[in-house]
């Protein structure tokens, strides 16, 4: 682990102890604008070389992918859930963003190569609670990419047509 | 007339009567209403998953896993570390299965007598019970070639001199479409869904679906009733609707994570302290190979060949797995795959030609293997805690170590363990190397599981079970467990056979115990 991974885990735990925990109370709940907002900027990173070259096209595959998260969330379980809706709504606001990934500017100012070395980061980190975060979304956001039959192109696969 | 109710459909509380309540259908309570049907009872059979049938099952995932799976086939214990597959359904799990269908290992009989002391020997023998259930669901060896997915392991084993076997299925004229687990779309598989419920319904039985119920109702030494609720259209429980149900017996069914919850919230008697605990998952690892020729794991029966080569070793110190094989679906393989971005998309573009092993370990037979626990959230539903030993992790790495060795007998390019430190290694020395060195840590190394067992485990001693050796409850007289709950460790196969096989007898012995 080098000294700026170590800060930013440092921030993050301070932050776990004051921010996070106060903010737990109050960001429970859904809100639709921060989710839209966390995953226009997590999902062209975390398919980077999967989406189709064309913009129109790669417009119209992050549109199915988010509809398709939004869809699937209801059948988690609740506490699940609550813990989905607090992420998004903390990398929404700019000051919990900068303890959970160490940058202050927003995510959408980031370059695709930091916003992965982020997401990386959480991975990599010492916090289980940022391990699980990293691992919620990539599943989630992966199974709502490759879940639909639009993306399969690259896979060469079709399912079958049985009727 | 077919009688099905929805109770999603309900707007005003409900009762409902029967001489006999099963409380899920899978494959304790489909067999069970069947033989509970036929010997006369009234039965009324509850499920919280919906009725979907043939027509429904489009073979995609984006439907099947949130509407045929236990929280959207994303359940996690509780620190994340394992996802568990389970179905959720009429049916349950044997609506998604792989059919894969094998008897108790006989060691696997042999410890739960001597530590459970349960017989299942001379007039206890289940062998009449495996071969009833094989004859009601067409349990036989798959005729067909194995595909390419099966048919590597197959050579793996054939190229070291590995133990494999042909795998035995529950299918009636199966069209090899390798969609198994999201629902069969020609009823060809005999799941609970196609055989044993239609039958006992045709025979009088009620099935309520989309009920989770919640609590049972007791006092002294007897279940005096079911509380349930509807659930909405994510399969959360409601709160608008109340329904009561009475019976003279209940049956407890609801899987090896349902089941027990089901139990703790309504706080039955626990004087053994078991009631939860000892929950066995089979915690299974993946290697993944690419092959130069196509594989397509996605098509063909998913499970044909496995290999028991290192499930019994002779040195008890070590943990045991099983060698099968995973289908290989789009959203199954993306989420399991490692890595993110360009890499992963790389991977990615592998699809056809990428080649899956599974490990399964077998748990329970060890002072350092005692599983999990099942425990309540504060909304009242199940999280199972399942910490994972060094007895396990030194046998994870044992298990990458023999699929990456079998991967690349079977002639594979490049091995990927599916561990987030691992990458592809070209050779089964560079391999070697590398999985020595892999850290052994939750959320590093991926792990899976699609069986659970045990956490009402049966016991002929009331100080070590919750239940006795026929599935009644230790302390409340007119309530049985007939499901893979009541199984003292895990099994060393796949648990569908087991689970039949045991419930039909219990069954026998419940309707001799209930006749007048």
């Amino acid at each position: 682990m080098n000294r700026r991974q170590f800060l930013f885990s440092g921030l993050a735990l301070g932050a776990s102890g004051s921010l996070l925990l106060a903010g737990w109370q109050f960001s429970l709940n859904p809100d639709e604008d921060n989710r839209d907002w966390v995953l226009s900027a997590i999902l062209p990173a975390l398919l980077y070389g999967a989406l189709p070259e064309d913009a129109t096209l790669a417009q119209a595959a992050l549109q199915r992918s988010k509809t398709a998260v939004n869809d699937f969330i209801g059948f988690l379980p609740l506490s699940q859930q609550q813990q989905l809706h607090q992420l998004f709504n903390l990398l929404a606001n700019r000051l919990s963003q900068l303890a959970l990934t160490g940058h202050l500017a927003a995510l959408p100012a980031l370059n695709m190569t930091q916003r992965l070395s982020l997401l990386n980061s959480w991975r990599d980190s010492y916090l289980l609670i940022l391990q699980q975060a990293y691992h919620s979304l990539r599943e989630l956001l992966y199974a709502a990419f490759y879940g639909q039959p639009q993306h399969w192109q690259q896979l060469n696969y079709t399912a079958p047509e049985f009727r | 007339m077919v009688d099905h109710i929805n109770a999603a459909l309900f707007s005003s509380d409900q009762h409902f009567d029967a001489d006999i309540v099963i409380i899920g259908s899978g494959a304790g309570g489909g067999i069970a209403a069947e033989q509970l049907t036929l010997a006369g009872f009234n039965v009324l059979l509850l499920e919280e998953g919906a009725w979907y049938t043939r027509d429904d099952f489009v073979m995609q995932e984006r439907w099947a896993y949130p509407n045929l799976y236990q929280e959207g086939a994303a359940r996690k214990t509780r620190d994340q570390a394992i996802g568990i597959l389970q179905g959720r359904t009429v049916g349950g799990s044997t609506t998604v299965n792989w059919t894969t269908s094998i008897r108790t290992p006989q060691p696997t009989l042999a410890y739960w007598q001597s530590e459970f002391g349960v017989n299942f020997q001379a007039q206890n023998d289940l062998k009449p019970f495996f071969a009833k259930a094989e004859q009601r669901l067409n349990i036989q060896p798959w005729p067909v070639p194995p595909n390419m997915n099966n048919a590597r392991l197959q050579q793996g084993c054939e190229a070291l001199g590995w133990h494999y076997s042909v795998i035995n299925r529950n299918v009636n004229g199966c069209a090899n479409l390798g969609y198994c687990g999201m629902g069969c779309p020609i009823n060809a598989k005999q799941s609970m869904l196609v055989s044993t419920i239609p039958a006992a319904m045709a025979n009088g039985a009620r099935l309520i679906s989309r009920i989770s119920v919640r609590k049972l109702r007791w006092q002294g030494e007897q279940v005096t009733a079911v509380e349930a609720v509807p659930v909405d259209q994510y399969f959360q429980p409601r709160s608008d609707v109340r329904i009561t149900i009475t019976a003279k017996h209940y049956i407890v069914a609801a899987g090896a994570i349902g089941s027990p919850a089901l139990l703790l919230r309504s706080e039955v008697p626990d004087p053994s302290g078991r009631l939860g605990k000892h929950t066995y998952l089979h915690p299974s690892v993946i290697s993944g190979a690419l092959f130069d020729e196509a594989v397509n794991g996605h098509s063909g029966a998913p499970q044909s060949v496995y290999s028991d080569q290192f499930v019994w070793p002779a040195d008890n110190e070590l943990a045991g797995y099983k060698l099968e094989v995973p289908p290989l679906h789009p959203v199954l393989m993306a989420t399991k795959l490692i890595g993110s971005g360009a890499q992963h998309a790389a991977l990615m573009q592998q699809f056809n030609h990428l080649q899956a092993t599974i490990a399964l370990l077998r748990d329970g037979f060890h002072p350092q293997s005692q599983g999990g626990s099942v425990m309540l959230d504060q909304h009242q539903q199940p999280v199972l805690d399942y910490p994972i030993t060094d007895y396990l992790w030194h046998g994870i790495r044992r298990a990458l170590l023999s699929m990456a060795e079998l991967q690349f007998a079977a002639g594979a390019r490049q091995v990927l363990p599916i561990h987030h430190d691992a990458s592809l290694y070209s050779s089964w020395a560079e391999a070697k190397a590398a999985i020595t060195q892999l850290p052994m840590q939750i959320l590093r190394q991926t792990i899976v599981s699609a069986h659970v067992m045990g956490g009402c485990n049966m016991s002929s001693s009331a100080q070590r079970g919750v239940v006795d050796p026929y599935g009644r409850h230790n302390q409340l007289g007119n309530l049985s467990v007939f499901d893979g709950s009541v199984l003292p460790t895990s099994l060393g196969v796949n648990p569908q056979l087991t689970i039949y096989a045991l419930v039909w007898r219990n069954c026998e012995q419940l309707i001799a115990e209930l006749s007048p």
